[in-house]
C-alpha cells in the first residue's frame, strides 16, 4: 500500500479539518523554506563555502555572528512561553523544554571558535551584525505578544537550519579547512534526526490549529524570520 | 486578434538502441578505467534502481548509432504512430544534452538524418528539461497556427562520454587510479535512446489523443551553481571564465574539465528547490493532486525518494504511488528522452483512458530547472 493511501486511511473524520489545516500550513512553510534556502545559497559567505573558497577567517566570522543569535534563541523562546495563556499549557511546556535544551548551545560555538584558533574574549565581545539585530528585535517583539503562536513559523525556519543545513555546512567547512572535528561540534551536532523534529513540530501545530488567523500568522512569521535570517548571513563579512 | 488553437499529441515514438544491458554487463560496454572495476558502481545502482538500459555502443566501444540518427528514428516512429509520414512534418524541435557535434545545432543534424524537404527547426540544448523546451516550441508553433504538424524529439548518447578515454590521463583519477565519485556516478546512471511526440491542431479521429492543457518551465539558475556539468573542473565551475575552450581541449582534458560531472551535495538542495516549484503549483491550484490520474516523473536517485514522499505526504501534495508510471528500471535514465520514452510506453499500454489526466514532471539538476506538462486523454 502506498504511503499516501496509508496517510488518508489513518485520518479519522473528526481530525480531518485539523489534518487539512496542518498540511496546508506545512505546504506554505515548505515554500518559505526552499525560497530561504535558495537565498542562503546565493549569500556571499555560503557561496564561498560551496565554491571551495572558505577560509578560517570566514569560519570565525560565521561563528561570531551566529553566537549572538543562538544565545538569544532560548531567551525569546522563554519569553514566548511566558506569553502563552492557560488554555495552551502543553505548548507552553514544550517551548520551555526547548528553551532549556538550547540555552547553552552558544557555548558550543565559543568552544568551536577556540578550537579553530580564535580567542574566547573576541567571540564574546563582538556586537551583533545588522541582520542579527533585526532578527533578534523581531523575535522578542513577537514573543511579547499574547499567545504568540506565529513563532512556530520562526521555529520551523530556525530548526530547519539545524536539521537540514548545519551538518552539510559543517562537513563542507571541515573538509575545506582540515581542522579537527572538535572545531565543528555545533554544526555537526545539529544535523540530527529530521523526522523526529518534524513529528514534534506537527504535534505543536496540532495544539493551535485549525485556526485561519493563526495559520496565516505562522506563515508570515516564517517569512519574516527567513528574510531576516538571510540578512544576518548576508551581512557576515570576515 | 489571433485566437490560439488547441494542440494535441497525436503520435508517440521511442528508439532504444541494441539489446537491454543488465547491471552485470555495463562495464563491458562502458569500459573499465585503467582496466579496473569501478568502486562506485554497485552503490550507484542501488540508489537509482535501474536493472537494464540500452547503449548505442558495442561492448568494444564501437558506435552503432549517432545521437542524430536515434532522434531521427524516434521522429519517424512517432510520425508513423500518428498515421503520418516525413512529408507531413513542417516543424521540428529537438532536445539533447550533448549533440554529436559542437557546431552546428543538433536540430540540423537530425534534419540531415531525416532527409526530405524544408523544415522549420528549433534546437534546444540543456539537460533533461530540454525536452520540455522543445515540446513547448512545437506546441506553441501549432497553437499559433504556424504549423499543422510539428514534432518534438529528445535524445541522448551519454555512453560515449563514459568511455575510459574521457577519464584516463586526467586529474579525475586519484593516485591509485580510482575515478572520482563526481565523475563515476553518472556512468552508472545515464544511458542512450530517443523519444518523440507529434503535435497537431486536431485530435486523431480514430483513437485517443492527448490534449495539451499547459506546459510550464521554471529555471532557478539565478540562485544555484552548476550541479551537473561538463566544461569546467569541480573547483572552478562557478566561474565561466574557466570554460574548457579558453585553454583548448588538451589542457581542459588533463584538468578533468571535459567529462560530465555531478555535485551530490548541491543535488539534494536543488531537489528541494525543484520540489518547491511543484508545491507552489499545488498551492496555487495549477496542479490538483486528486485530479491527476497518471504521474510520469523521471528521477535518477531513488535514495531521495522517501524524503520526497514524506514531504509530499505531510503537505497533502502527494499523488498516490499507484498513479506513478515509470519505465526507469528497464529503459534506464535517458536524460531528456526519458519523459517521451515513458509517455510512449504508457500510451502503448492503453492504460490511460479518455477523460484521464497525465502530469509529466521533468526535473533537471544541471543548474536547477523543472518542467511540467499537463495532458488530457481525449477521443
Amino acid at each position: 500500500m502506498s504511503v499516501a493511501q496509508d496517510f488518508n486511511r489513518s485520518a479519522i473524520p473528526a481530525n480531518m479539518a485539523q489534518d487539512e489545516a496542518v498540511a496546508h500550513v506545512l505546504r506554505k512553510l515548505a515554500l518559505v523554506w526552499t525560497d530561504f534556502e535558495g537565498r542562503l545559497q546565493a549569500a556571499p559567505l555560503i557561496r564561498k563555502l560551496t565554491r571551495g573558497r572558505f577560509e578560517v577567517a570566514d569560519y570565525h566570522a560565521f561563528l561570531i555572528n551566529l553566537r549572538q543569535q543562538v544565545k538569544d534563541g532560548s531567551l525569546w523562546m522563554s519569553r514566548a512561553a511566558s506569553s502563552i495563556d492557560e488554555a495552551h499549557l502543553e505548548l507552553r511546556s514544550t517551548l520551555m523544554k526547548h528553551a532549556v535544551i538550547e540555552h547553552r548551545d552558544f557555548r558550543m560555538l565559543e568552544a568551536d571558535y577556540v578550537a579553530s584558533g580564535g580567542s574566547l574574549a573576541n567571540i564574546q565581545r563582538t556586537e551583533k551584525n545588522i541582520g542579527s539585530e533585526a532578527l533578534s528585535a523581531w523575535m522578542f517583539h513577537e514573543a511579547s505578544k499574547p499567545n504568540p503562536f506565529g513563532l512556530l513559523g520562526a521555529m520551523f525556519i530556525i530548526e530547519g537550519l539545524g536539521s537540514i543545513k548545519a551538518a552539510e555546512w559543517g562537513r563542507l567547512a571541515q573538509r575545506r579547512l582540515g581542522l579537527p572535528e572538535t572545531a565543528f561540534t555545533f554544526l555537526l551536532y545539529h544535523g540530527e534526526n529530521d523526522t523526529e523534529h518534524m513529528q514534534e513540530f506537527q504535534e505543536m501545530l496540532r495544539l493551535v490549529l485549525p485556526d485561519e488567523s493563526v495559520a496565516a500568522r505562522i506563515v508570515t512569521c516564517a517569512k519574516v524570520t527567513a528574510r531576516l535570517y538571510a540578512l544576518q548571513i548576508e551581512e557576515i563579512t570576515p | 486578434m489571433v485566437t490560439l488553437r488547441d494542440a494535441y499529441i497525436t503520435g508517440t515514438g521511442a528508439f532504444l538502441p541494441g539489446e537491454p544491458v543488465g547491471n552485470d554487463r555495463m562495464e563491458d560496454f562502458l569500459g573499465r578505467i585503467g582496466g579496473r572495476k569501478s568502486v562506485v558502481g554497485q552503490r550507484a545502482l542501488r540508489w537509482n534502481g535501474i536493472y537494464t538500459r540500452h547503449y548505442a555502443l558495442t561492448p568494444e566501444g564501437a558506435i552503432q548509432h549517432t545521437n542524430a540518427s536515434m532522434s531521427a528514428a524516434a521522429v519517424l516512429a512517432s510520425l508513423q504512430d500518428a498515421g503520418l509520414g516525413r512529408e507531413h512534418l513542417q516543424m521540428l524541435a529537438t532536445a539533447t544534452t550533448q549533440g554529436d557535434y559542437l557546431v552546428p545545432g543538433h536540430a540540423s543534424a537530425v534534419h540531415g538524418e531525416l532527409g526530405g524537404g524544408a523544415l522549420e527547426l528549433a534546437s534546444f540544448q540543456s539537460v533533461c528539461a530540454s525536452s520540455v523546451m522543445a515540446f513547448k516550441a512545437a506546441t506553441l508553433s501549432v497553437r499559433a497556427g504556424e504549423s499543422d504538424c510539428a514534432a518534438a524529439v529528445a535524445s541522448e548518447f551519454s555512453s560515449r562520454w563514459f568511455r575510459p578515454n574521457f577519464y584516463e590521463g586526467t586529474e579525475l583519477l586519484d593516485d591509485k587510479g580510482r575515478l572520482s565519485m563526481e565523475a563515476d556516478f553518472l556512468r552508472w546512471t545515464l544511458s542512450d535512446g530517443a523519444g518523440a511526440v507529434v503535435v497537431e491542431p486536431k485530435p486523431r479521429p480514430d483513437r485517443p489523443s492527448l490534449r495539451i492543457e499547459w506546459i510550464d518551465l521554471t529555471s532557478l539558475a539565478g540562485r544555484f551553481d552548476p550541479c551537473m556539468w561538463a566544461g569546467s573542473t569541480a573547483e572552478c565551475r562557478a566561474d565561466l571564465k574557466s570554460a574548457w575552450c579558453h585553454d583548448g581541449p588538451r589542457v581542459a582534458h588533463t584538468a578533468g574539465a571535459i567529462a560530465l560531472l555531478q555535485d551530490f551535495k548541491l543535488l539534494k538542495v536543488i531537489f528541494r528547490a525543484v520540489l518547491e516549484v511543484y508545491l507552489e503549483k499545488v498551492d496555487q491550484g495549477r496542479i490538483e493532486p486528486d485530479s491527476v490520474d497518471w504521474l510520469l516523473c523521471h528521477y535518477s536517485a531513488r535514495s531521495l525518494r522517501q524524503e520526497i514522499v514524506d514531504l509530499l505526504k505531510r503537505t497533502n501534495a502527494m499523488i498516490p504511488e499507484e498513479k506513478w508510471f515509470t519505465t526507469l528500471p528497464s529503459t534506464g535514465n535517458v536524460g531528456s528522452a526519458s519523459i517521451w520514452i515513458m509517455l510512449d510506453a504508457l500510451i502503448k499500454s492503453e492504460s490511460a483512458k479518455p477523460g484521464q489526466r497525465i502530469l509529466c514532471v521533468v526535473p533537471e539538476s544541471g543548474r536547477a530547472m523543472v518542467g511540467f506538462m499537463m495532458l488530457e486523454v481525449v477521443g
